[in-house]
């Protein structure tokens, strides 16, 4: 399981895992933000699951890592988490933000554009980032099963129909 | 106390395991449960009983292998061990397999009967009502909405302004705003005077007013209320928008959610079911895997723990059955199979004991065998056993050396099989043979045979053999060469005579020869010529025979009288050459073969130079012929010992059977003028030189003697 978690690429590669779009690093006064855009992608499977009231949960991942020769150091972390959930009664679709906020959404592709579009404003100090070296920007998206309800899980982990995950996706980047 | 040493680790482990395993099982069973903390752990304790399984599973196959190897191998209660875990699997599994399934059944049963068309239906309804009793309210605030939009539709922003305060008071809204199609907020009213800004609509909003002019739906509020949004366009052109904000009753709002949290938990339960059903099954699987497995697993070791003196049993029995009788098991356990283990341990020392008294019973009469063996071997007399049916069973050395011929290697046949074998000994055996079949009880008999040195006298004494019930059961014949000891006997009786004689007969010889010349000296002169002549002729006569009489009663003194050797080492060869020297001058002709020319004894020379001139001398008053006479010399060995052969031979007339018998007898002579000592004093000679003569038998062109010496040295053949 934890190998699944921490691995997910080793998996075989879902017809529904996420897929990271972009990921840039904006200047702000008070440091860098990331935007990205995630396109994710809901199996029939988890979409029945969804509309029977099962929440679904992502957890994006953020890391400002600088290349090594062995391996990177990961130098700036942030984790930020996104439920979905349908309201059966308004018959609305609600999204659970990082921020303590919950958003309803009248359709599923408006609550699922607004999970893809992240934007962190979570500034990074622009004092952890030379000039002369070259950094990587990864992003990945974590389907967390482990909130899934508990019969769910253990088929959760063997069904490549909740594969919802994506793998790290990298981009250099230069102050 | 080393047992409970032993034992104890095991037992702990295993109760370990158990506890474990138990935990492990209740944990996850905890975990199940929606609001247990452990729910979080859910996936770990599934992994980690799955890998508990994966590990028992592994140790069972792992005994199972070795079982099978054993079995194979066919070791010592691997068989019992088999059958004893088979019966136990078999014995666990059906009941486990049987409340395995009734147990499927009724949770997948129990699970079904959660759900029915009656509740689904319900739970619909009460949505639907939900719903139904929101959109009515939702109609009317539209409606109101709309007539509030009529009253400000063609108003300047000024007199919208200050109509808004009114519509808000009147209205019963949370907040009433009015916005251009830019978004811009041209008049605002609500209830909670700090907000400002009132809630504008978002892009999506924005993107729905757009499309249907007009946008109504509920909203989460603060405080988890509910609100209801209503959009409509003052406006036919759209260029200003009313929002008014109206709120939902907390109770109403309270109810909504209770029923779309049912209703949801409801669908999301119904969602589940099938998963449900897979991870209760998959729980009590593994339950039912962990319990059977480990217990499967303890059954080995318990089992190998209990077989483990049978085991040593087998092993000890085996052990005994290839003859190893100092086998002690450990007795593991005061129980029945310790007791098994004892009576084993005693069986084996009594067969031990006993053992080892039969060892010694065998080695005693084994000893008494070998000693009886020695004893027989070291006789002088042959010894000869015989079956019932007169099958040679043993022969000992001294048959050979009588016989000449290995009696020993003839065990299991019979003597007239020998016979024909050994024709020179025909006689013989024939006769032994012939005694044996008629005896039934203790015979002796003396049998004279011509053997290959000569004449030979056997004195035979046989005994049969009976068994406890009569029955005969074979025959012991003990003989012995008795030629020499008849010859001894012969020898003493002739020297006697010869003593006798020279004192008897020698003494008055003397005054019979000098009263004869006494007589002859006084008379001689007193008597007439022709009387005169006739005594000097008598007493002549007289003193003729008594010199006779004289020389013949010292040749048989020189026969009695123990010789008086002066024994030196002399080549014999040059000796021979000697002696036919002195024969040459009489028309002797002699042939040699000799197979060396340095053949050195230790002997008398001048008894030795006798008996060649006896021999010699035998040889030449037995042929009338031009004498011719064959001496041979040749190395033999008898008895580890080395010895020249010297053989005679003349081609005179030979010797009949008579003869054969006393040729070496003293006054045994076939010639006129014989004493009869000249072969009786050779024979004394060669037997004082501790050799032996004999009558050549095999030769048949007149008489031949071998006669056989010790050796000190025979010099290289030529």
């Amino acid at each position: 399981m934890l190998c699944l978690q921490l691995a997910p690429g080793l998996v075989k590669a879902s017809d529904y895992a996420a897929r990271i779009d972009y990921a840039e690093l904006q200047h702000t006064d008070h440091g860098y933000t990331v935007q990205t855009h995630i396109d994710y992608r809901l199996s029939p499977t988890a979409k029945e699951a969804l509309h029977k009231g099962v929440r679904l949960t992502w957890e994006v991942t953020i890391e400002l890592r600088q290349p090594g020769v062995l391996w990177d150091t990961r130098i700036h972390n942030r984790k930020l988490t996104y439920s979905l959930q349908f309201h059966a009664l308004l018959n609305q679709y609600v999204v659970q933000t990082p921020f303590d906020r919950s958003e309803m959404f009248l359709t599923l592709s408006a609550a699922m554009n607004f999970m893809a579009a992240v934007h962190d404003s979570t500034p990074i100090p622009a004092e952890l980032l030379s000039a002369d070296k070259p950094y990587l920007l990864a992003v990945k998206t974590q389907f967390n099963r482990e909130l899934l309800p508990i019969p769910l899980r253990p088929v959760a982990y063997l069904d490549n129909r909740w594969f919802l995950s994506s793998v790290w996706y990298t981009w250099p980047i230069q102050k | 106390m080393a047992y409970s040493k032993i034992k104890l680790p095991a037992s702990a482990t295993i109760i370990l395991l158990f506890g474990f395993v138990l935990l492990s099982l209740q944990l996850m069973s905890s975990a199940t449960q929606e609001s247990s903390e452990l729910g979080e752990m859910y996936s770990w304790l599934l992994v980690i009983n799955t890998l508990g399984s994966v590990i028992l599973l592994g140790l069972v196959a792992f005994n199972a292998y070795s079982l099978v190897r054993e079995l194979k191998k066919k070791e010592a209660g691997s068989r019992l061990t088999t059958r004893m875990v088979s019966l136990f699997v078999l014995l666990a599994l059906a009941p486990a397999a049987i409340v395995f399934y009734f147990s499927v059944q009724f949770l997948h049963q129990g699970i079904d009967s959660w759900f029915n068309v009656e509740i689904d239906r319900a739970m619909d309804d009460a949505l639907e009502l939900s719903q139904s009793s929101l959109n009515q309210r939702m109609t009317w605030h539209i409606k109101q909405t709309k007539q509030m939009a009529d009253q400000l539709r063609d108003k300047s922003e000024a007199l919208i302004a200050m109509e808004v305060g009114s519509l808000w008071a009147d209205s019963g809204a949370l907040e009433i705003a009015v916005f251009s199609n830019q978004g811009r907020v041209l008049a605002s009213s609500s209830v909670n005077p700090s907000d400002i800004l009132p809630h504008l609509p978002d892009e999506q909003i924005w993107l729905l007013l757009r499309q249907n002019k007009e946008y109504f739906a509920f909203d989460p509020g603060d405080n988890d209320e509910m609100l209801v949004r209503i959009i409509v366009a003052i406006e036919a052109d759209q260029s200003r928008f009313l929002q008014v904000l109206f709120p939902i009753p907390v109770r109403v709002t309270d109810l909504a959610d209770s029923i779309e949290f049912a209703f949801i938990r409801y669908q999301e339960m119904n969602f589940l079911r099938d998963s449900l059903k897979t991870s209760f099954s998959l729980i009590l699987l593994l339950v039912l895997l962990l319990s059977l497995l480990a217990a499967i697993w303890v059954a080995f070791i318990s089992i190998r723990n209990i077989v483990a003196p049978v085991k040593e049993l087998v092993k000890g029995t085996q052990a005994v059955a290839d003859g190893d009788y100092q086998q002690q098991l450990p007795v593991m356990n005061q129980d029945d199979l310790g007791f098994l283990v004892e009576s084993f341990n005693q069986m084996t020392r009594r067969i031990a004991r006993s053992r080892d008294e039969t060892r010694a019973a065998g080695l005693e009469v084994e000893n008494q065998r070998a000693y009886l063996e020695t004893i027989l071997a070291n006789l002088t007399a042959g010894v000869i056993s015989f079956d019932a049916a007169f099958y040679i069973r043993t022969a000992n050395q001294a048959a050979y050396r009588i016989l000449h011929i290995p009696v020993s290697h003839f065990v299991g046949e019979t003597l007239p099989t020998l016979a024909t074998m050994h024709s020179e000994l025909a006689d013989v055996l024939n006769a032994i043979q012939s005694l044996l079949e008629k005896a039934d009880d203790i015979w002796e008999q003396r049998i004279v045979f011509l053997g290959p040195n000569g004449r030979q006298e056997l004195l035979c004494r046989g005994t049969p053999l009976f068994s406890q019930h009569g029955a005969r059961t074979g025959a012991v014949v003990v003989f012995d060469d008795v030629t020499d000891l008849i010859q001894a006997q012969k020898n003493a009786a002739w020297g006697e005579v010869a003593r006798r004689l020279a004192h008897e007969i020698k003494n008055p010889l003397t005054p019979i020869q000098l009263s004869a010349e006494r007589l002859q000296h006084k008379l001689s002169k007193e008597l007439q010529d022709g009387s005169a002549e006739f005594l000097q002729r008598g007493t002549r006569t007289i003193v003729q025979q008594v010199e006779a009489m004289k020389r013949m009663v010292d040749d048989f003194s020189e026969y009695a009288r123990p010789s008086k050797k002066q024994v030196e080492k002399i080549n014999l060869v040059d000796l021979i050459l000697e002696v036919m020297a002195l024969y040459l001058p009489s028309g002797i002709i002699f042939s040699t073969a000799f197979a060396s020319d340095r053949v050195l004894v230790e002997a008398d020379p001048v008894s030795l130079r006798q008996v060649l001139h006896n021999l010699i001398k035998n040889a030449q008053e037995a042929t009338t012929a031009p004498c011719r006479i064959e001496i041979k010399i040749a190395k033999v060995s008898r008895n580890n010992t080395d010895y020249v052969e010297l053989g005679i031979y003349d081609n005179g007339n030979g010797l009949n059977a008579e003869q054969l018998e006393t040729i070496f007898d003293p006054y045994v002579t076939s010639k006129a003028k014989g004493t009869g000592l000249g072969l009786a004093i050779v024979k004394k000679i060669v037997e004082e030189h501790g050799g032996v003569i004999w009558v050549d038998t095999s030769y048949n062109g007149g008489a031949g003697f071998l006669l056989q010496l010790p050796v000190f040295e025979f010099g290289n053949f030529k």
